[in-house]
């Protein structure tokens, strides 16, 4: 991988080069303009890009990056930036090319159960645009309102919703892609299976390292005719955690399960104020079951049974949107909620078998214990995946180093009870110096060939995913988030 | 060539023993047939090796990468002479001793195994805890797992289950250099590193050859019942709109030809074969709703329940899979999903109510059977047909010399030269499964 390190670039000539393909309007330089995209959702890490880049259509994207193929310049794709894992974080020198502009939805065909949509159109926009036909378009992150597919296909984005119909690969059919030497390609499809190399499935979750997608065509699935939510209260964790395996057991596959624990209960009661979490719960548990009534209301039934056999205090049950949307919505502004407890908060996405979230949970507890910090849980329990919360205060010196460290414990401890580093937030640059705790050298090789056949010059999202020398061999480039105060996590 | 083949084996011989190594003549016969329908020339001078575990796997793709030996990788075989013709091949390999279960972790719902595992076995032990591998593909009894993946071959149950890439969540495989490589995990969520299960996925052995897979499996249905609905293609058409459109559940929906149809003597005219499997109460209501729809589009409504559902199953499969006197040709289709009674339809018509079609409604894939009198004009019409409808043609089985008179593959895009990187990439000696992939890959 050749990356040019501190060259010297004489910027002028190409900001003009850019400007003749996107327009004066099109191209970010100044200094304070840029501050917006120093970071995504990880807000930690911060590197200002040299120059952000806005076009509007395939052939800007590709008009963009051979500029930066030309001039040998590392570029990074953006979306909406709302990444929680430092995907779209700029390097020093780089160009950054922004989606945000590509907001078209360019094909709905209802028959087909098909959507083509540019990588700036907002996930729950798809939704919207074909829920009047009784459609949904299934992964649904808690960013969805502000969070673009384009960047959902970069980290193959979850959500509450993929226990049973899956991540955003699994509703990918096909994609038009801008590959680093500015070239375009169309893999799959309308319809799934093509001949050849799967590179749809290849390209979903490659973190901007392999090139940029431009037009994406999704699935879109029915609405179920009938959806209830379960919401049931525990006096201890475990007894959450088991009635997940129960349920799970008993062959019932929600469209989702979470389990909030007690500091996040009280985190999301104080900021949206559902008054549907009982602040003195050690768990909450949601679940959500869909299909024809008949079979809502009989896995209605037996959810609550085995809740309340499990030692379930209460059981809510909601059918109606409005009373579903509010039960959601303390789940939803979870993350947020955490940032009002505590002046900072640094999100972690290990994924568990769920047979061993009790013991998985006490070791967090003793981690948190041992390094001092608070932690809030809440987790996908349906499919393992967690998001311990970690509260800190960023203004103290070197707290979020321990805070680092002390994910980096948590994320092992997955690995060693044979989980993932990461769900659905994608490596990036958080997770990267980790990758080796899961994958052997050759492990890593391999997946490097694929990055070295898309992405020869290595200038596309350079430092991300893999672990290198010099990036993890030294302390993380973290630098205060406190004078950013104002930019929105998600 | 004999001579080499010779020294191949006693090579083998010397690093796994004689009891891994068979030369030609001790071949059994069924799987001299699946080589020679794969391989253009030279199959009467292979040899077959059967590595006992994946080191031992590791070490004979290593030596053949040494020796710049062509390697067929092999599972059962059973759909071993799909796709593309192989050419010069040095040395089969075959994962049908790799067949260990490595972990079922039940209560997480995955399995991980061994590439050569039967899935029939498989499924019998999952059966066993009540849980499946939600895949209903061809060769059913002796498709091995990694066969499945390398042809990404799933069946009916893609309606509700999506294909062998969507219920795959890891995998390990030996590189064309003899190295041991994994990616994903045994979790059902995971987005650490490339996801090389989606580019194994439906690779032909041309990559790396799959050594371990970690599926997620699903709980066992409660109850199943099958609603077979007969007419004439618009009135087809439209049952089959009215239930993609509808909150019904189905876990397959098949349309099948009119040929299907009146050998399996179900009626006359075009089927669409639903299948619900749910909770009891659920599949009772989804049945009447489905028939309900038929009654009123004038379509000949039936129901399948217990062992007569079984049955109905095992027998559209065979209309398909069950092997003739003379060679059939069969050919994978895909195609925009409100095409698919328009193809079947073209289907009766160029084949004069003979061709064998089913076509899955909701994903616009299936499969075709044809017998080999015109079968050239007919898989050319049938393509250009699926082609104008966003799709593809590819055949699958086929006479070697029937192979050779045209594109097997049908690759109609621009991403051709990507692909040829990646190969070149993972495999630069060019070492397994020659040519049997797109363009000659």
């Amino acid at each position: 991988m050749i990356i040019q390190e501190k060259q010297q670039i004489n910027w002028q000539p190409i900001i003009k080069q850019f400007e003749d393909v996107v327009g004066k309007n099109g191209v970010v330089q100044r200094r304070e303009e840029l501050l917006t995209y120093e970071c995504d959702g990880l807000t930690s890490y911060r590197q200002r890009p040299a120059v952000v880049v806005l076009p509007r259509t395939t052939e800007q994207v590709a008009e963009a990056v051979k500029i930066c193929d030309r001039n040998q310049i590392p570029w990074v794709a953006r979306g909406a930036g709302t990444g929680l894992s430092g995907g779209a974080l700029p390097v020093e020198n780089c160009v950054l090319i922004v989606t945000a502009l590509m907001k078209k939805i360019l094909e709905i065909d209802l028959e087909n159960q098909r959507v083509v949509v540019q990588p700036g159109v907002i996930n729950n926009w798809v939704t919207q645009a074909v829920s009047g036909a009784g459609f949904y378009y299934a992964p649904d992150p808690s960013s969805q309102i502000v969070c673009s597919i384009g960047g959902n296909v970069a980290e193959n984005s979850g959500g509450v919703h993929c226990l049973k119909y899956g991540v955003t690969t699994n509703h990918v059919l096909g994609l038009k892609l801008v590959l680093p030497d500015g070239s375009i390609v169309d893999v799959g499809s309308s319809v799934p299976e093509m001949p050849g190399y799967d590179i749809t499935g290849l390209f979903v979750g490659s973190e901007g390292t392999l090139g940029i997608a431009t037009e994406i065509t999704l699935r879109i699935l029915k609405t179920a005719e009938s959806i209830c939510v379960l919401l049931a209260d525990f006096t201890n964790i475990e007894a959450a955690g088991a009635s997940v395996s129960d349920i799970i057991g008993s062959g019932i596959i929600p469209a989702g399960m979470e389990i909030m624990d007690n500091l996040s209960i009280n985190a999301v009661e104080d900021v949206v104020a559902t008054g549907c979490y009982p602040r003195d719960a050690a768990a909450i548990l949601l679940v959500e079951v869909d299909g024809l009534e008949v079979e809502v209301a009989a896995n209605k039934k037996r959810i609550a049974e085995i809740c309340t056999k499990n030692g379930a205090r209460s059981i809510t049950t909601a059918n109606d949107l409005e009373t579903r949307l509010k039960l959601w919505k303390g789940r939803k502004a979870a993350f947020a909620a955490a940032g009002h407890m505590s002046p900072d908060y640094y999100v972690q996405d290990g994924v568990i078998p769920r047979t061993q979230l009790s013991f998985v949970l006490q070791e967090i507890e003793n981690l948190s214990q041992k390094y001092g910090y608070r932690i809030a849980n809440v987790f996908h329990a349906g499919d393992g995946n967690l998001h311990p919360l970690i509260l800190y205060d960023n203004s103290v010196p070197g707290a979020l180093e321990k805070v680092e460290e002390l994910g980096g414990d948590i994320l092992k401890l997955c690995v060693k009870v044979g989980g993932s580093l990461s769900g659905e937030h994608g490596i990036g640059a958080d997770k990267k110096c980790y990758m080796p705790e899961m994958f052997t050298e050759i492990d890593l090789e391999t997946m490097q060939w694929v990055r070295q056949v898309f992405n020869p010059k290595g200038l596309a999202n350079p430092g991300k995913i893999f672990p290198t020398p010099r990036t993890c061999g030294e302390a993380a480039n973290a630098q205060s988030a406190k004078q950013f105060e104002s930019v929105e996590r998600f | 060539m004999i001579q080499e083949t010779k020294a191949i084996a006693q090579t083998l011989t010397d690093i796994l023993g004689p009891a891994a190594v068979r030369d030609w003549e001790n071949i059994e016969v069924s799987q001299q047939k699946h080589i020679s329908e794969t391989v253009s020339s030279g199959t009467t001078s292979t040899c077959i090796v059967y590595p006992n575990t994946q080191s031992e796997l590791a070490q004979v793709i290593a030596c053949a990468y040494q020796q710049r030996w062509r390697v067929l990788p092999c599972g059962s075989s059973s759909k071993l002479s799909w796709g593309g013709v192989a050419k010069g091949v040095d040395v089969v390999i075959s994962t049908s001793r790799l067949n260990r279960v490595i972990e079922h972790a039940v209560g997480d719902l995955t399995i991980t195994v061994e590439a050569g595992a039967k899935l029939s076995d498989i499924q019998a032990i999952l059966a066993a805890s009540g849980q499946f591998i939600a895949l209903d593909p061809s060769y059913p009894q002796t498709a091995t797992i990694g066969g499945i993946v390398a042809t990404a071959d799933a069946g009916s149950l893609r309606q509700r289950y999506g294909g062998v890439r969507d219920m795959l969540l890891g995998i390990s495989f030996v590189r064309a250099d003899g190295q041991i490589a994994k990616a994903g995990g045994r979790v059902v969520k995971n987005v650490a590193g490339y996801d090389l299960m989606k580019l194994f996925t439906g690779s032909f052995g041309t990559l790396g050859m799959i050594s371990q897979a970690t599926f997620r499996v699903y709980p066992l249905p409660e109850a199943s019942q099958t609603v077979v609905l007969i007419g004439i293609g618009d009135a087809i058409a439209l049952a089959t709109k009215t239930l993609l459109a509808s909150a019904l559940t189905p876990t397959a929906v098949d349309l099948r030809s009119t040929a299907v149809v009146t050998n399996l003597g179900l009626g006359k005219g075009m089927g669409l074969i639903t299948r619900f499997q749910n909770i009891t109460e659920s599949i009772k209501q989804q049945s009447t709703r489905l028939l309900e729809v038929g009654q009123t589009l004038g379509l000949q409504c039936s129901s399948y329940t217990g062992n007569d559902e079984a049955e109905l199953w095992q027998k559209l499969a065979e209309q398909i899979w069950a092997s003739g006197q003379e060679p059939e040709i069969i050919c994978k289709i895909g195609m925009l999903p409100t095409a698919a009674v328009a193809t079947l339809t073209l289907l009766d018509n160029i084949s004069h109510q003979q061709g064998i079609g089913l076509i899955h409604a909701g994903s616009g894939l299936g499969l075709l059977r044809f017998n080999p009198e015109n079968a050239l004009n007919c898989v050319t019409k049938m393509r250009s047909h699926c082609q104008s409808h966003s799709g593809f043609l590819t055949v699958l089985e086929a006479p070697i010399s029937f192979k050779q008179q045209l594109d097997v593959w049908g690759y109609s895009g621009n991403a051709l030269d990507l692909m040829r990187q990646i190969k070149q990439q993972f495999d630069p000696e060019n070492i397994l499964s020659p040519h049997r992939f797109v363009a000659g890959i």
